[in-house]
């Protein structure tokens, strides 16, 4: 049995990139099963989905805490950590990158896959940039990379499942297949990012009601982002316009009035780059 | 030092669990900057519940207490009871409520809590749909917009109804204070906010809150689509205060719906005759409302309404 | 302390008055409406200093109650039958926030078809609430478990809320002389609410929260190890109480010639006491039979009624309401607590008493007839007939 398991966003297609990949196995013959980790999925916040892909029946439900491969939407979900958790010493790590594969970070002994699938996804007029929609064209670089399904089934499922723009996204497929790159593992010495150890929390203290105390302000949402506002100090007025609109409370005026980003909690909605009048503020993309 | 044109008190705090762009966000840090630390606010299932974050986490430097979907307005009933009856000193008690946990499923206890004249604030944000669950319809969905329940293809054309009045409704109740706020004027809506909390009785405040991926559009034009949708007359701001209503955001002419509606994605399908019959319906609401403007008090079928007034309604403008 | 000739209705009133509850709200259902209405007369002249609100719905009567406990209020609310079901979403809410609200309850049957008659299933369809149940024989014990209730649901170790339930009529509508213990008496019982983990305005704090699966088991957890504590909070409560005023109802199982029984018949409510008259008449023709009263249904007295069983052969259970299971509820508890015990005792369910209909004498007779018999069954809808013509009628 494989199972994967898939990071993306909320939007972004994480759990219709897993239910079409169940799809293309199915149509290849084996017995898949998908489906999403039943959270409060939010647009950017990030999101897991599951695919286990059997010959007979799976009989499992859980979700997958030993995965073979982590298919990773967006390079950026790679920050928040804890994308590769419990991933097998001898997986496969895919990537949504323009980096080349051994740039990745990755435990010793997993197989490293990148792909630019947002650019493929872009040029076939899939998503905008700000939410570019990269799941067919990474599911043709896992098929690629990984054999997990045929080319031709996935081309299918894509057919028969997608209802908006299924030639663009079979073209996108067939790109990913094609530009997908693979590096060797690395050895125990080198390697870097998360142990595959899967944690064991101690037994929790709950005080009697669920009354909770602590700040949010703990929690980073930086990997929501996938672009970044940057304020041309010299352009800016003070008019703080940014400051007031701001949803995320992510903009603090320094001393002199300047606004100050902290990039911890933006979430690069684009509002403060939007409401600024002098244009000081331009949103670029997080590498 | 820089001039503030509103609080700098930050009362909601980052690491919320928003979607990027959030209306409701932005309407609950603006609200809070209104209503201050000695806010208590009950809250029902809505996207709030998750935007507060998961426990033992919260998001808002105030107190804040859950409650079920339908009963906020019984809630802050007990608050308020509580608070009088401990003689706590004080304390400002708030609903914050969705447009579906309100108009919907809360009418009944909004009704129950306006009409016993429960001296607190009770706050409808209106994204228009029930978010939380995925965006489905409710009765303040406007008409023609698509949601997941009011699919367009084949014979769906969106919602087929039009917007519930809620306002309407609450004024029949005759609360001392009731306005709409939209965050895309910020001074106009903290002011509204500390406004509401220095008067004593029911009070109610509607606030436009624009959502990304409820409406279809990119995070970024939110603050846009609140202007627009207040300068095209979509949502008028106004108050009304010891029974006289009043505009707060005048305007010489009315922008086309056009503008409005054609950044959304929600309203993508609709054909040049559906939008003409939306901006004779949106004109005619704003000719109601400067009416009621002129005669200095709501009309229409309310005409004999006034409210029991416990303070002077104010006429400070937005600074 | 002085005797007063009231109501059950009055009796739970008049708790709520020596409690000095600070919130009330109620909305008005036949036979609860006289508790409220009495309650609203404490308020308007003066002898009650609480907030009594005006809701539009028994949701909102119980939400409100439930929010202003989370402020550190002691509140009172009450209802019956539909009034209860209605309440059921905030039920939950009530044990999951860990608020000590006290609820009266009076007992009647849920429609359809429509009916105002005594029953159990209005409560019983509460038992999965996180509440702490109890149920009363006579207006005497509805005043003292009202006041005992208090105690236990803010007890620190316990932080639940508790329904004082009494049956429609035969205890709503039923006047008997009642003690009423002195101000004085019960301020001593019952101080002031100690406020823990509350809600407090200008403290950043979120009260009910929401959480991934690990915390919220933790807290379900958290809520089964409160009921877990009640008993024996009630009993140090009791002791305490019957120390003050003299009275104790006996703990969760109160029983009545036991002793040496081959036959007990298991009651709840005001069948008890026409029970306790059929078995000393029973006694008389030499039976060996007692009585038990299951006076505390949530948390079910799983020990209590373990010992009972130790001595006994048959155990009859008298159910007022029916689960639409296999047997009325009080019978599943009782068989599921027994599963273990060796010897077992053959329990023996009766359903009576549905929808108003009297529990006589001759009912009650006939049930242990039936538990005496060779084969007592396992479920018996008793008096399923019409009554026969009375001779006088
Ligand atoms: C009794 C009940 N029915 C349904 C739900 C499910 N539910 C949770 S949030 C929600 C949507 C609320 O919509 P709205 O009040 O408009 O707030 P929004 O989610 O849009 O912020 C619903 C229907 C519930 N929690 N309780
Ligand atoms: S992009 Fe600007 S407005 Fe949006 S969260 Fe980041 S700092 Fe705030
Ligand atoms: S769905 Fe809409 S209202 Fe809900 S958190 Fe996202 S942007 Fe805000």
């Amino acid at each position: 049995m494989l199972e994967i398991r898939f990071h993306g966003r909320g939007g972004q297609g994480a759990v219709v990139a897993s239910e079409l990949l169940a799809q293309a196995a199915f149509l290849d013959g084996k017995r898949p099963q998908s489906f999403p980790f039943f959270g409060v999925e939010r647009r950017g916040a990030p999101v897991t989905a599951y695919c286990r892909i059997d010959d007979r029946e799976v009989r499992l439900r859980t979700s997958i805490t030993r995965p073979d491969i982590v298919v990773v939407l967006e390079p950026g979900l790679l920050r928040a950590g804890s994308a590769m958790e419990g991933l097998k010493p001898d997986g496969i790590l895919l990537v949504n990158s323009r980096e080349e594969p051994a740039a990745l970070p990755a435990p010793a002994g997993v197989r490293r896959a990148s792909v630019d699938a947002t650019t493929i996804a872009l040029t076939h007029g899939l998503g905008t940039p700000m939410m570019p929609i990269v799941n067919t064209a990474i599911l043709g670089a896992l098929a690629a990379a990984s054999g997990a399904v045929s080319l031709g089934a996935l081309e299918q499922a894509i057919d028969r499942f997608v209802p908006a723009h299924p030639a663009e996204n079979r073209a996108a497929a067939r790109d990913g297949a094609a530009a997908v790159r693979v590096a060797p593992p690395l050895t125990a010495g080198h390697s870097r990012g998360a142990s595959s150890a899967v944690a064991r929390a101690p037994p929790l203290e709950l005080p009697d009601a669920p009354m909770a105390v602590a700040s949010s302000a703990t929690i980073a949402t930086a990997a929501w982002r996938t672009l970044r506002p940057e304020i041309d100090q010299r352009r800016c007025t003070r008019c703080n316009f940014c400051w007031k609109f701001c949803p995320d409370v992510a903009i603090e005026l320094n001393a002199e009035g300047f606004p100050v980003v902290h990039l911890e909690h933006c979430k690069g909605c684009g509002i403060c780059a939007a409401e600024c009048p002098p244009g000081a503020i331009a949103m670029v993309a997080e590498g | 030092m820089v001039k503030l044109t509103i609080p700098a008190t930050e009362l909601v705090r980052p690491g919320h669990a928003a979607c990027p762009g959030c209306g409701p966000a932005l309407a609950m840090r603006l609200l809070l900057k209104g209503l201050g630390p000695r806010t208590v606010l009950s809250m029902p299932a809505c996207c709030w519940t998750v935007i507060a974050t998961p426990y033992p986490t919260t998001a808002l430097g105030v107190a804040l207490l859950d409650n079920p979907i339908e009963s906020t307005g019984a809630s802050i009933s007990g608050i308020r009871a509580a608070v009088d009856a401990l003689a706590i000193p004080d304390v400002t008690v708030v609903g914050f409520a969705g447009d579906g946990g309100t108009a919907d499923i809360g009418l009944q206890a909004l009704s129950g809590m306006l009409e016993r004249r429960t001296n607190a604030i009770y706050v409808m944000y209106d994204n228009e749909a029930y978010m939380n669950t995925g965006i489905q319809r409710s009765g303040a969905t406007p008409e023609g917009a698509w949601t997941t329940t009011t699919p367009v293809g084949g014979a769906g054309r969106g919602k087929p109804e039009r917007k519930k009045d809620i306002m309407g409704i609450v004024l029949a109740h005759r609360p001392v204070y009731a306005a709409t706020l939209n965050p895309s004027f910020p001074e106009d809506f903290v002011r509204k906010a500390a406004k509401a909390r220095e008067i004593a009785g029911p009070r109610f405040l509607h606030v436009f809150a624009p959502c990304p991926p409820g409406w279809r559009y990119s995070s970024e034009e939110t603050i846009e689509i609140g202007r627009l949708a207040t300068d095209t007359g979509v949502f008028p701001l106004y108050e009304v205060a010891d029974g006289h209503l009043r505009l707060t955001r005048r305007l010489s002419s009315l922008k086309p719906i056009g503008e409005y509606l054609g950044r959304q994605g929600r309203y993508a399908h609709l054909t040049p005759e559906e939008r003409a019959r939306l901006q004779a319906e949106v004109r005619s609401g704003w000719e109601r409302i400067l009416r009621e403007d002129a005669s200095g008090s709501p009309g229409g079928p309310f005409s004999s309404r006034s409210s029991h007034a416990a303070t002077k309604g104010d006429t400070v403008e937005a600074a | 302390m002085t005797q007063i000739v009231m109501s059950g209705n009055s009796a739970q009133s008049y708790a709520a008055l020596l409690a000095r509850v600070q919130v009330i709200a109620a909305y008005p259902i036949t036979p609860q409406t006289t508790i409220v209405e009495k309650l609203a007369e404490f308020v308007a002249n003066g002898r009650l200093a609480a907030q009594y609100l005006q809701v539009e719905s028994e949701h909102s009567a119980l939400q409100s109650v439930v929010s202003a406990s989370a402020l550190g209020a002691r509140t009172y609310t009450a209802t019956s039958s539909q009034g209860l079901l209605l309440m059921h979403e905030v039920l939950h809410w009530a044990s999951g926030l860990r608020v000590p609200v006290v609820m009266g309850v009076v007992n009647r049957a849920v429609a359809p078809p429509w009916s105002i008659g005594a029953d159990h299933a209005d409560t019983i369809a509460q038992r999965d609430t996180g509440w702490i149940q109890f149920y009363a024989e006579s207006n005497q014990e509805v005043l003292d478990t009202v006041l005992e209730a208090y105690r236990i649901a803010e007890d620190p170790a316990v932080r639940l809320p508790a329904m004082v339930t009494e049956d429609a009529f035969y205890l709503s509508h039923t006047v008997e002389p009642v003690d009423v213990p002195s101000a004085e008496t019960v301020d001593a019982f019952l101080p002031a609410r100690e406020v823990r983990a509350i809600l407090v305005p200008g403290v950043p704090a979120r009260l009910g929260s929401f959480t991934g699966p690990i915390e919220y088991v933790g807290f379900r957890r958290d809520v089964a190890r409160a009921m877990e504590r009640v008993l024996p909070t009630l009993a140090a409560v009791e002791e305490d109480y019957a120390r003050r005023t003299g009275r104790d109802h006996g703990g969760p199982l109160p029983t009545y010639r036991t002793e040496d029984a081959d036959a007990v018949l298991l009651t709840m409510g005001t069948a008890t006491t026409t029970a306790r008259a059929v078995i000393d008449a029973l006694r008389e023709e030499g039976h060996r039979v007692g009585l038990a009263k299951l006076r505390v249904f949530r948390p079910f007295p799983v020990e209590a009624v373990r010992a009972l069983a130790a001595s006994v052969d048959r155990i009859g259970v008298l159910d007022r309401s029916f689960t639409f299971g296999p047997t009325g509820a009080a019978a599943m508890e009782v068989r599921s607590a027994l599963y273990d015990a060796s010897p077992r005792p053959l329990v023996s369910d009766f359903v009576a008493g549905i929808g108003g209909r009297d529990i006589t004498p001759e009912a009650i007779t006939r049930m242990f007839a039936l538990l005496e018999g060779p084969e007592p069954p396992e479920l018996t809808w008793i008096d399923l007939a019409a009554p026969e013509a009375s001779a006088d009628g």
